[in-house]
């Protein structure tokens, strides 16, 4: 049995637009996706914003029931039977809400320890084992309300380990943290996977996913696109280069006239503060340069990169260049 | 005449916009329940318990007075709600910038409140006589409507200063929960002035809606304007003195907060 | 249940207890619900019954203080799920495995604890301002009764709090919830002023016998017979209400799953 079964999985939303004339819309956040997650597994749900990871996420750690399909979670449907799911799991939502402000972090731990069943002599040794593991170790009489963003995260890491789970469930957990931060947790994720935790990491970060993940479901509108190794991903795109131009100012019609040349395979644009950074996949490496420079002739070009393509450019190629 | 021009817009855009907050404030439902449920449950609870304790005959006592007390509920609530509203807003420090004659605004922003407390007061007054079978055949309808109109009038006054208060203090709604108790006990809606001790009584006179309260069961019970007129003139001038004091504190929140630089944190 | 479920609840009631006592104790809002506005009340109450002669202080120590019991359980207990919403917690309290109820159960003890400081300090002030003598003619039974009390206001508190996440409408009455529940339950008057038909509303409030109780005890005039009628009343009471509110906390957070309205936007 695996630990976390997803078959033709699927949510809908209803929402109003409109102020006066309420019309009403379904978002379809979740289309059908299926998936499967075994033992000691860490599995990366990949996606731009709105793909549908959280809810995904939402409804496997039963706080959303399913539209349709089913989803199991340690053998429990998580719709007809979340009880027994939720004493084995852990979960974190990206983000400083979920902490009770006017308490210190010890006591929010203290609090969430309870309510997981965790023994009170067995609570006060794993918290204070697991603020130096998240870094808060000399924070942590102090109230939350005066933590910063990245802090308030890492408590959640903290609070989603107290009582041991069996499977793990972090919906972007390095959101807001610094990048020492964020290499530090990265670590704690991978020493959780040394135990044999099963594991869902959602991210947005390509080598985030590269450098964890054993496998990889790239998600895009609510359906899955792609689901493999990072290797077998970047596979999908070894047969082309990455051109990157730095260019200032591009007009839109230009980029237009790129993507339609024949040898380009995407194209993505990275928008910086006056100058942007043009990413092209292309089958002819180098030898699409001069072809590039003469379409943007009378532009202002910087540097010009060619290199060899990454699980972003895999991922890129698969959402068709909006990420 | 310019001036004026500006002054009387001013006046307006500060009506319209404590309008506005006081529409989104209250919803259909939450207009029942805040402006017709609320009065009434207020007034039978207090007429209940006046008549316990004194017998059947003093109804239209406690019925009087607790109805023309929900004028604070406007004055208080409303008006502190659209003074501090800008804190929440962000809007204040623009407010800080503008030269224009503040006086005009703020009396704008009282304005709504006004006649929304007048209505409140008439639903009670309505609960009054529909429910509880408070006598109108006396009424000198007149005198009693210039009467509400008046007190509601102060109550906001206090409800201007109130607001500036808690425009630099961060438990506004403490301040104006006491506030609107307070002014239960010291009014006259509940205890005849006359059983509460001297120094309470003193109290009394020095805070808004005691004249009205007063003058109101007077002309209700039929007597003329013109014997009620020290009341009402009492009540006026201590609306007026409320409104000063609110806009002075108001004018040093201003000072502080420029002299400080730290408008934002308003 | 099994015992180790017992310990576990009961482990995380007292936890949601100390949670809440700790977060609320320094509170504004709550300063005015459980003494300001009680004491406020017990002020009018006592010059308002003068006319009715001195005997009348305990009943307005008694009865004031279980006005600030019903507000502190309607503002707080009433919003404790809200609150979780608002906090962004809610979804951790769905997504852990005790029920919920357990916790509102340890937060509303916590609040009517706390509340217990509405009566006395009604008790102190009509002591030292008014000079009345406060002695209970029943103390034994006036404590017992204090205990059922308790229990009859906690339980209470279970069944508003799902109703208040389940219906914006009737959260928008909150506000005016107060005053009819001290009518309704004869807090500063007896319900026989009230017109007959609202008696059957106030037989299954809990609070009413509650109040018939300490009342009764305080000033003597009641009989062992009817304390213990009011006690049987109280723990009758409870135990509907937990059903209703087992029943109501399930369908209002499987609704809330459903919906996606655990989190706010
Ligand atoms: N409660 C809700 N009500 C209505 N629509 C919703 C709700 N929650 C999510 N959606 C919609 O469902 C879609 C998927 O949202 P979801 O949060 O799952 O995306 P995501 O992949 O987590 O995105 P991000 O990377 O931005 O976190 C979006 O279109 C979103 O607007
Ligand atoms: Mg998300």
């Amino acid at each position: 049995m695996n630990p976390i079964e997803v078959e033709h999985l699927r949510r809908e939303f209803k929402t109003h637009i409109g102020v006066i004339r309420r019309k009403a819309k379904t978002v379809v956040a979740v289309d059908d996706i299926s998936f499967a997650v075994s033992p000691g597994e860490l599995f990366g749900l990949l996606g731009p914003n709105g793909a549908g990871k959280t809810t995904t996420v939402k409804m496997l750690t039963t706080l959303l029931i399913p539209s349709g399909g089913t989803a199991r979670v340690l053998g429990h449907d998580v719709d007809r039977d979340p009880e027994p799911i939720r004493k084995r799991i852990g979960f974190i939502f990206g983000g400083e809400r979920g902490l009770y402000w006017r308490l210190s972090g010890i006591d929010n731990l203290r609090y969430f320890a309870s309510l997981y069943h965790v023994e009170p002599a067995v609570a006060r040794k794993r918290i204070a084992y697991l603020l130096e593991l998240v870094g808060l170790g000399d924070r942590g009489k102090e109230k939350v309300e005066g933590y910063s963003r990245g802090m308030m995260q890492r408590l959640h890491i903290a609070r989603t380990l107290l009582h041991d789970p069996e499977v793990l469930f972090l919906d972007e957990p390095t959101i807001g943290l610094d990048p020492v931060g964020a290499r530090e947790l990265r670590h704690v994720v991978r020493d959780l996977q040394a135990e044999r935790k099963t594991i869902l990491l959602t991210t947005h970060y390509m080598f985030e996913a590269d450098a964890l993940c054993q496998r990889v479901a790239v998600i895009n509108k609510g359906r899955i696109i792609a689901m493999d190794t990072p290797q077998a991903l970047k596979g999908h795109v070894s047969d082309l280069s990455v051109v990157e131009v730095e260019v200032f100012g591009l007009p839109p019609d230009v980029l237009e006239r790129v993507r339609g040349m024949p040898f380009v395979d995407t194209v993505s644009l990275e928008n910086l503060d006056s100058r942007q950074w043009m990413r092209v996949q292309t089958r002819r490496g180098a030898e699409a340069v001069p072809d590039l420079m003469a379409a943007m002739s009378g532009l202002r070009v910087g540097r010009v990169v060619v290199r060899e393509p990454t699980l972003e450019d895999a991922y890129v190629r698969l959402v068709g260049g909006e990420a | 005449m310019r001036a004026l021009a500006i002054n009387v817009r001013l006046f307006m855009e500060g009506a319209l916009l404590s309008y506005v907050a006081l529409f989104s404030w209250l919803q259909p439902v939450a207009y029942l329940a805040s402006k017709v449920f609320m009065p009434l449950v207020q007034i039978l609870f207090w007429t209940m318990l006046g008549t316990f304790a004194t017998g059947r005959a003093n109804a239209s006592f406690f019925i009087i007075g607790n109805a023309v007390q929900l004028a604070a509920v406007n004055g208080i609530y409303g008006v502190t709600m659209s003074v501090g509203g800008d804190r929440w807003a962000g809007t204040l420090p623009y407010l800080f910038g503008t030269p224009a004659n503040r006086l005009a605004m703020f009396s704008g922003r009282a304005f709504m409140h006004v006649i929304d407390g007048m209505l409140t007061v008439v639903m009670g007054l309505a609960w009054g006589v529909l429910l509880l079978g408070l006598d109108f055949s006396q009424a000198n309808l007149v005198g009693l409507a210039l009467a509400i109109l008046i007190t509601t009038f102060s109550t906001s006054g206090l409800g201007l200063l109130l607001g500036c208060v808690g425009l630099v203090s961060i438990e506004t709604m403490f301040i104006n929960n006491t506030a609107y108790v307070g002014l239960l006990i010291f009014s006259g809606a509940n205890i005849p002035l006359a059983a509460l001790p001297g120094w309470m009584q003193s109290i009394s006179w020095a805070l808004p809606l005691t004249r009205g309260i007063a003058a109101s069961r007077a002309l209700i019970d039929g007597a003329s304007l013109g014997s009620v007129l020290p009341l009402l003139g009492g009540e006026v001038l201590l609306g007026a003195v409320y409104v000063l004091l609110g806009y002075s504190l108001f004018r040093w929140v201003e000072r502080q907060a420029k002299r400080s630089g730290k408008l934002e944190g308003f | 249940m099994n015992a180790a479920d017992w310990r576990h609840n009961a482990r995380v009631a007292l936890a949601a207890f100390d949670v809440t006592l700790r977060m609320n104790a320094p509170d504004a809002f709550v300063l005015f619900t459980i003494l300001v506005q009680p004491l406020a009340i017990a002020v009018l109450a006592m010059f308002m019954l003068v006319a009715r002669g001195a005997a009348n202080a305990l009943f307005v120590v008694v009865g004031s203080g279980m006005t600030g019991l019903w507000s502190a359980l309607l503002f707080m207990g009433g919003n404790s799920i809200n609150w979780e919403r608002w906090t962004g917690t809610l979804e951790l309290m769905v997504g852990q495995p005790t029920p919920i109820s357990v916790i509102i159960f340890g937060k509303n003890l916590a609040i009517v604890v706390l509340s217990m400081l509405s009566m006395v300090g009604s008790y102190i002030f009509a002591a030292l301002v008014f000079h009345q003598s406060l002695a209970i003619q029943q103390p034994l039974l006036f404590v017992m009764s204090l205990g059922f009390t308790v229990i009859a206001y906690v339980t209470f508190g279970l069944v508003i709090a799902p109703v208040f996440l389940l219906s914006r409408t009737v959260q928008q009455f909150q506000n005016a919830m107060e005053f009819p529940i001290y009518m309704l339950c004869g807090f500063l008057f007896p319900i026989a002023l009230l017109p007959g038909w609202t008696t059957p509303f106030s037989y299954i409030l809990a609070p009413y016998w509650a109040a018939r109780a300490l009342h009764g005890t305080t000033t003597g005039a009641a009989t062992l017979s009817e304390v213990v009628l009011c006690w049987g009343m109280m723990m009758a009471l409870a135990a509907a209400y937990l059903f209703l509110s087992h029943w109501l906390t399930r369908i209002v957070l499987h609704k809330a799953r459903a919906d996606a309205s655990l989190r706010l936007e």
